[in-house]
């Protein structure tokens, strides 16, 4: 597979239109079933049952999830001085559950834990702990961010045009950031910090994918001036393709690994960090040898054909 | 190629710095006099897990005023302090809930029951402080001259001179002439620093200040003048927030409580995939890679640890461990990138040495370019979303704070991970591993084409 010469503008649309049937998949889930906020971002409701001896919280995170029909998160805390135990159920959303609901959970658990001492404590409605000032603030970290990596590429790829390189590289970033959330819609993963942490992270391996390839692309302008913008971006793709195989199997096995070793734990709350990882790890390997080099091309062509409208003369290479 | 050469010794000295660094750093260096523990270096065991792995304290604050008094706008101004001082002293995993018809802040940060040199019940009581900056006439707390809310940045310095900590203060404009006009009426007596109801220190005015600085002495450690600074720094609270010591709550990982031991097993299993992966690729190169591999986690790991003098230890959390993540990612495309060209130099003909040569020369600019838009990334982050007390935010602050003043230590922790980890890819897995291969490549034994990736499956 790694000798193999790949067209990739060639396979530019194929490629661009199995991430849109992706979207479109993702889309229709979200519209579906919704997207899954964690209780950082829309508040919630905490219940809390004192209890006595051992309960597996896995399955009380079952039970719950089973009779109230709503995802929850169970952790279990002790007094610091007093060490009596308590459950806490968080649920995430506004909505405050209704008594008929919490009687039915307080029977649900007594029932299923008869030796535990089970009972109702307390219930707490909170705001989401992730302030409205955070988006705002994001946002204005993405775009500060995008502007000096913008000014960076196109700096050090002056040669190649950098400005427009760095340009198409977003539009790959930008499908990267759907691909992984729409994953965390389809298998109905909790959107939380983590999330976002796992967002960035595929955002850094997708730009480095990205300005290896282009660095290529600038070293082969030197070396067949003479070639084609398509010929110059082909050529590189191919020489790179290996690297970037390479480099993503590497970190999506340790990505696999922790979903490995959770599922053998039966530890799902991870889940919602590496499934989006791994997925976002193939998409940023994908989007930056069939997405952001070829859309290069096709942007570039496009402009040297205004320049040569423009000027009615062919430009002399 | 009779250029200067690498000594064959340095492989060998390299190899044995990463080893020493990696060992150390997992390990650490303590020693046990009697009971107590002296912790000369620190290890892996002394990294503060987050919540989110390890488990923490739950606290639940109530404003010490009356239930009328209180606003929604100053609770939700006092969990942003709270949030500033956590993230300050490096807490940066942490829950904070408003619960606005109790008036109740609940406060959850990591600590771990096994945790003995840290006293949780202290550092709720420190968090729920009003934090009351104030400056006084003579020595009682009567007559305030200043407030504490017109200084705009304090931070911890060392007197080298005299020895000794102390805090240096700098007021805003307003701040600046209130002070000018405190210290102009004062000359010859005392104005003294309060905070809260303790008396930081009272020194006499000898001539006025004009110029917005003050400093606050005392018998402080670097530790004290820290705190201070970033108590300081945080701002002071709209009300006392008094907690009930007795409903302090221990908490399970929010993760589940494997998941610490999970991360560990995944991490080791997928160190080894990777280095199996690489050396059945690249041989030589691909176990130089993996060297370098571990010198990047170990050199990660101390900087977490706060192993190196001077440096605090820092909360790893899941967001952070994906920091963690993407830099052995990259710090591992680093060393698959040279060994690519390094192989290509081979197809071309071209000898051993000439290969290794060109392989990591023209493979450099790749690495770099890749490298710094990442610094970038990372440095934005944790200038954005990191407390007042770094340089980093105090640059990216004008501009930013038109934004909202949130911060969020779980991005922050992201950021750090992510900076540190490319920082060591560029020495450990750029640097020292371009040494260790051009030694090595200097063995008789290893003097064979093919060990680099040369003549077959080109």
């Amino acid at each position: 597979m790694f000798n193999k010469e790949i067209n990739f503008n060639k396979a530019f649309k194929p490629v661009l239109i199995g991430f849109a049937v992706f979207m479109a998949i993702g889309i229709i889930f979200s519209i579906i079933f919704g997207v899954n906020l964690s209780i950082d971002f829309k508040g919630g409701t905490r219940i809390s049952y004192s209890y006595s001896g051992d309960i597996k919280l896995s399955d009380v995170d079952a039970l719950t999830e089973k009779t109230i029909s709503e995802k929850v998160d169970v952790t279990e805390s002790a007094g610091l001085t007093s060490g009596s135990k308590k459950l806490v159920i968080t649920l995430a959303g506004n909505k405050a559950l209704s008594n008929e609901l919490q009687q039915k959970l307080d029977d649900a658990l007594v029932k299923a834990y008869p030796d535990n001492n089970i009972d109702f404590s307390e219930s707490n409605s909170v705001d989401g702990s992730v302030a409205g000032g955070f988006f705002a603030r994001a946002m204005a970290a993405v775009i500060l961010t995008g502007v000096l990596v913008l000014l960076y590429v196109g700096i050090r790829f002056r040669k190649i045009g950098g400005v427009s390189a760095a340009l198409t590289a977003f539009v790959a970033l930008f499908l990267d950031i759907f691909v992984a959330f729409f994953t965390a819609v389809i298998f109905r993963l909790q959107v939380d910090m983590t999330f976002l942490a796992v967002i960035l992270t595929i955002l850094g391996y997708s730009l480095n994918d990205t300005i290896v390839v282009y660095d290529r692309i600038r070293e082969n302008k030197g070396i067949y001036p003479d070639a084609t913008t398509a010929e110059l971006v082909n050529t590189s793709l191919n020489i790179v393709k290996i690297r970037t195989i390479l480099t993503t199997i590497t970190t999506f096995l340790a990505v696999v690994m922790i979903i490995v070793v959770a599922e053998v734990f039966g530890l799902t709350s991870l889940r919602s960090f590496a499934i989006p990882m791994a997925v976002g790890l193939i998409s940023g390997c994908i989007s930056s040898l069939f997405i952001s080099a070829p859309l290069w091309v096709i942007w570039k062509n496009n402009s040297d054909k205004k320049v040569k409208s423009g000027s009615k003369k062919a430009r002399s290479k | 190629m009779k250029a200067k050469k690498t000594g064959k010794w340095v492989f060998f000295a390299v190899f044995a710095i990463i080893l020493a660094l990696t060992l150390t750093a997992f390990l650490g260096v303590d020693n046990y006099y009697g009971d107590t523990r002296n912790v000369y270096l620190k290890g892996a065991n002394d990294i503060r897990w987050g919540i989110d792995i390890r488990g923490g304290v739950e606290a639940v604050f109530t404003p010490d005023i009356k239930a009328d008094k209180i606003t929604a706008d100053d609770m939700s101004a006092a969990k942003s302090i709270i949030e500033t001082r956590l993230v300050g002293n490096n807490i940066t995993d942490y829950e904070v809930f408003v619960e606005n018809e109790k008036h109740q802040i609940i406060v959850r940060f990591p600590w771990s029951s096994d945790q003995t040199d840290y006293d949780p019940a202290a550092e709720v009581a420190k968090l729920g402080e009003t934090a009351v900056l104030s400056f006084c006439q003579g020595t009682a707390k009567s007559t305030v001259l200043v407030e504490g809310k017109y200084v705009e940045n304090a931070s911890a310095q060392y007197d080298a001179a005299q020895g000794g900590w102390y805090i240096a203060l700098k007021f805003d404009t307003t701040g600046t002439s209130k002070f000018a006009e405190a210290t102009r009426n004062n000359v010859g007596s005392t104005i003294s620093i309060w905070m809260d109801d303790a008396m930081l220190s009272a020194p006499t005015v000898n001539s006025v200040i004009a110029n917005g600085e003050a400093v606050i002495t005392g018998q402080f450690t670097a530790e004290e003048a820290n705190e201070l600074a970033n108590q300081i720094n945080a701002g002071s609270l709209p009300f006392g927030l008094t907690v009930d010591d007795s409903k302090m709550q221990i908490v399970s990982p929010t993760l589940g409580s494997d998941a610490l031991m999970v991360m560990v097993i995944a991490a080791a299993c997928a160190f080894v995939v990777i280095c199996l992966l690489m050396i059945i690729r690249y041989c030589l190169l691909g176990a130089v890679a993996a060297i370098a591999l571990l010198g990047q986690v170990g050199g990660m790991i101390a900087c977490i640890s706060g192993y190196f003098p001077g440096t605090e230890s820092f909360t790893l959390t899941i967001p952070g461990i994906a920091g963690i993540i993407l830099s052995i990612g990259v710090g591992v495309d680093a060393n698959i990138i040279a060994a690519e060209r390094i192989r290509e130099e081979f197809s071309k003909g071209k000898t051993i040495d000439g290969a290794i040569a060109s392989g990591y020369k023209n493979s450099l600019s790749a690495i770099i370019d890749g490298n710094m838009t990442i610094v970038i990334v990372s440095l934005i982050l944790m200038g954005s979303f990191g407390a007042e007390n770094n340089i980093l935010t105090t640059i990216l602050s004008p501009l930013m704070n038109l934004f909202g003043t949130t911060i969020t230590g779980s991005i922050y922790s992201f950021g750090y991970t992510l900076l540190v980890g490319t920082i060591f890819n560029l020495i450990i897995g750029v640097f020292a591993s371009r040494l260790m291969v051009k030694s090595i490549s200097r063995l008789k034994v290893f003097r064979k084409p093919a060990l680099y990736g040369g003549k077959k499956n080109v």
